[in-house]
Formats: C-alpha cells, structure tokens, sequence
C-alpha cells in the first residue's frame, strides 16, 4: 500500500536525521578537544553526506547516511604556553569547530526531522480518514 | 515484508467490497462460500496478517525496551499493525452491520 510505503520513505529520512544530530553532538562535544602531545592536531570536525538509493523492499528512493567526511578548513590556534598541547612557540591547535555553525546545522536536522514527522502525522491521518468512509 | 502483508488485507478489503457491491457479485460470493473458500478463507487471511503484524511490533517494542531498537523502527511497526488492525475492524463492522440487516428483513 501506497501509504505505508510513505511512512517507511519517511522513517528513512527520520533516519539519516538523526544521524546527522550524532554527528553535530560529536562536533560539539569535541569543541575543546586538543591533542595529547605537543604539535598535534587536535580532533577535526566531522561532516554528515548524505546520499539516495532504491530501497528494493519500498521500491522507492529513500535517504541514507553517507560517508562522514572530515572538514579540512584550518585549526583555530591560541597562545598558552603552559597547555600540554602547546607547540615550541606556544602555540595550541584547536579544533576547527564553529560552535554557530555547530548550532544551525542542528535547527537544519531540527526542521528537517519535523518535516519527516509530518509526513508520517499527515499520511497516518489520510489512512483513519479513509477508513471512516467504512465506518459512517 | 509487512508492507506486502499489509497490502494484501487491503485487497482482500477491496475484493469484499467490490463483491458485496453488486448483485452477481453477490451471487458468486456465495456460491464461493459454499465451496469452502470465499469469506472465511479472506478472514483468515486478514487475520493472519494483522497478528503477523502485530508481532512484529510487539518485537520491535521489546528489543527497543532492551536498548537494541531504533526508535523510528519500533514506530513505524506500530503505526503498520494499527492500520491493518483498524482496517480489519472496520470490514468486521460492516460486515456485522449487513449480517444483522439481512437477519431484519421480514420474510
């Protein structure tokens, strides 16, 4: 049925929504995080791709979570010559994480996750409306 | 897997309909019943399909309750068993509702 094939579409892409927020809570989480030695690079942002294939159970084109790919923009570095991670001119590598960029990927996953929900809401509700015409 | 379960309560649904909708058909419904099929094999069927479904949320549930499942997964299994469970009813209702007009009718 045409439906329950949307709802699975839509548990898809629900899917890869949350999987996109683990992604950005890794990011957040390791917004501080520097190396352990001297010189090293501290952890590197990490980002969600996203890619389509035919689900051949739903035969329809769902989402999934592709490969997580790692920002290669430049560290932000500091001067604090005292932290374990300083390097001989005391400078410590920090990670490249943007904690605003961080934040409106996550309104992103946010709306698109309610988008999805809806979808699922708004199909569920097509379905006992149709029914009704058995019930009236 | 469901989904095709799902999908074959709802032809059964359709295949009831449509032979309750027209007077042969209701002749040929009947003759169907007699021979053993017809009604009763599609309740069956339909039931069938809605405890298959049923399980299967209720699997879903458990190993969500054990920490196993995702959460999307258990509620779309839910939604799935709903649906075919309130489809069953409602062809049961209706069905009951025409047993009982017929046994109304003055002979």
């Amino acid at each position: 049925m045409d439906f329950l094939r949307s709802i699975g579409i839509a548990a898809s892409g629900l899917r890869a929504q949350s999987g996109r927020m683990r992604v950005i809570a890794e990011n957040v989480a390791n917004a501080d995080s520097t190396g352990d030695k001297p010189g090293a690079d501290p952890y590197r942002r990490k980002i969600t791709t996203f890619s389509h294939h035919v689900d051949r159970d739903l035969d329809a084109n769902v989402v999934t979570l592709g490969r997580v790919a790692r920002d290669q923009s430049a560290f932000r570095t500091r001067l604090d010559p005292g932290n374990p991670a300083a390097d001989a001119t005391g400078q410590v590598k920090l990670p490249n994480v943007n904690s605003l960029v961080e934040t409106m990927d996550m309104r992103e996953a946010q709306r698109s996750y309610e988008a999805n929900l809806n979808i699922v809401t708004a199909t569920r509700r097509m379905i006992s409306r149709t029914l009704e015409i058995l019930r009236a | 897997m469901a989904i095709t379960m799902g999908a074959g309560a709802y032809a059964a649904t359709q295949k009831l309909l449509s032979s309750g909708g027209q007077a042969g058909g209701l002749a040929s419904g009947l003759s169907g019943a007699t021979g053993g099929g017809g009604f009763s094999a599609m309740l069956e069927q339909a039931i069938g399909s809605v405890a298959e479904s049923g399980r299967k949320a209720e699997t879903q549930a458990m190993a969500a309750a054990g920490g196993k499942a995702d959460l999307v997964d258990v509620v779309t299994a839910v939604a799935e068993s709903e649906t075919a469970l309130q489809t069953l009813v409602a062809v049961r209702d209706k069905v009951i509702s025409a047993y009982e007009e017929i046994m109304r009718m003055p002979i």
